[in-house]
């Protein structure tokens, strides 16, 4: 079985990626209780191998590294880097296009909801005041 | 916590009638659920609920300056699609105990805001990053993470393997996925 994937990091150990990639150092297993519990959800055994958490934990950095980077070769053209940059990248991966344009709406309609929320907040406390001065 | 993904909190009302397939088979031949489906399915409504921490995201909540939010999964009114709605509800009253609580974790699973956007600022190098922005970089990572299992998944099927994931089938699913064009890769291409 061929054990070397040809892939930069997928071998390399946590941290050690190459200089020219990012100079994020990061300390083992930042995500690995919540993708323990990811794995499991996805179909991996309830106890998922530590060594394939890191492996995929190594993965994942690299995965969000280069999509941020190709973000940003895209959104260096406009100027910021913007969310659009990002929903274009994965236009053609309809599952997941479709997934971050309902959480961009809920995030939307919850902040809009707090709005009125803090808003009604202000003007019962405005009523509150009228109400012990008089 | 995050609200869009919060679990359903009153999983015990929803117990299974008779369990449909042995204990440790996931039924990922069913093509109304499988977890890419699920997690695409229009949105459940959002019942702004008391402040019920699930045990194990506790130690989110100090960086969650939201409500939490209670997702009653009686209440699943999947946006103006009841006949979707029917459907999930069908096929969750079928689950196994332990269906019921693998789906569970993979609805409450997530990668903590607080050190996505950290990863963030570095990777961009920029002062701060807006919130659209993590949700969609978390969203889009886990559902690689889901990419990456099930594709492991389906290697062990064919090699007829069985037990926990090993890292040789992580590697070969990442080889699949790169095929496949999941991976973002960028355009100057490493000669070594």
């Amino acid at each position: 079985m061929n054990a070397n994937s040809g892939g930069p990091s997928s071998k390399s150990k946590a941290g050690s990626l190459q200089p020219s990639e990012t100079s994020f150092k990061r300390k083992r297993g930042v995500f690995q209780k919540e993708l323990q519990h990811m794995m499991y959800g996805f179909g991996d055994d309830p106890n998922p191998l530590p060594e394939s958490v890191a492996l995929v934990e190594d993965i994942i950095v690299e995965y969000v590294t280069d999509l941020v980077h190709k973000a940003q070769d895209t959104g260096s053209k406009r100027g910021k880097l913007s969310v659009e940059d990002f929903l274009y990248l994965i236009r053609k991966d309809t599952p997941k296009l479709n997934r971050c344009t309902e959480l961009l709406s809920m995030n939307e309609e919850l902040k809009q909801a707090r709005k009125v929320f803090e808003s009604d907040e202000e003007k019962l406390r405005k009523v509150f005041e009228a109400d012990e001065e008089s | 916590m995050d609200p869009f993904e919060v679990a359903f909190e009153d999983v015990e009302d929803f117990l299974p009638d008779s369990p449909t397939t042995g204990p440790g088979h996931i039924d990922n031949e069913n093509q109304f659920l499988t977890p890419s489906n699920l997690l695409t399915s229009p949105a459940p409504t959002i019942s702004i609920g008391t402040n019920a921490s699930i045990g194990y995201n506790e130690d989110e909540d100090e960086e969650e300056e939201e409500d939490n939010v209670d997702l009653n999964i009686r209440n699943i009114a999947l946006r103006d699609d009841p006949d979707k709605t029917a459907k999930t509800r069908a096929i969750l009253s079928q689950f196994t105990g332990e269906q019921m609580e693998r789906f569970e974790f993979f609805r409450r699973s997530r990668f903590k805001k607080s050190e996505m956007r950290k990863m963030l600022l570095t990777i961009t190098g920029m002062r701060t990053v807006s919130e659209p922005m993590v949700v969609v970089v978390s969203a889009t990572a886990k559902m690689f993470v889901g990419d990456i299992v099930e594709t492991a998944r389906t290697v062990m099927t064919e090699r007829k393997e069985s037990g926990p994931i090993r890292p040789c089938h992580i590697r070969e699913a990442y080889r699949r996925l790169k095929l496949e064009g999941k991976v973002p890769r960028r355009s100057v291409r490493k000669l070594f």
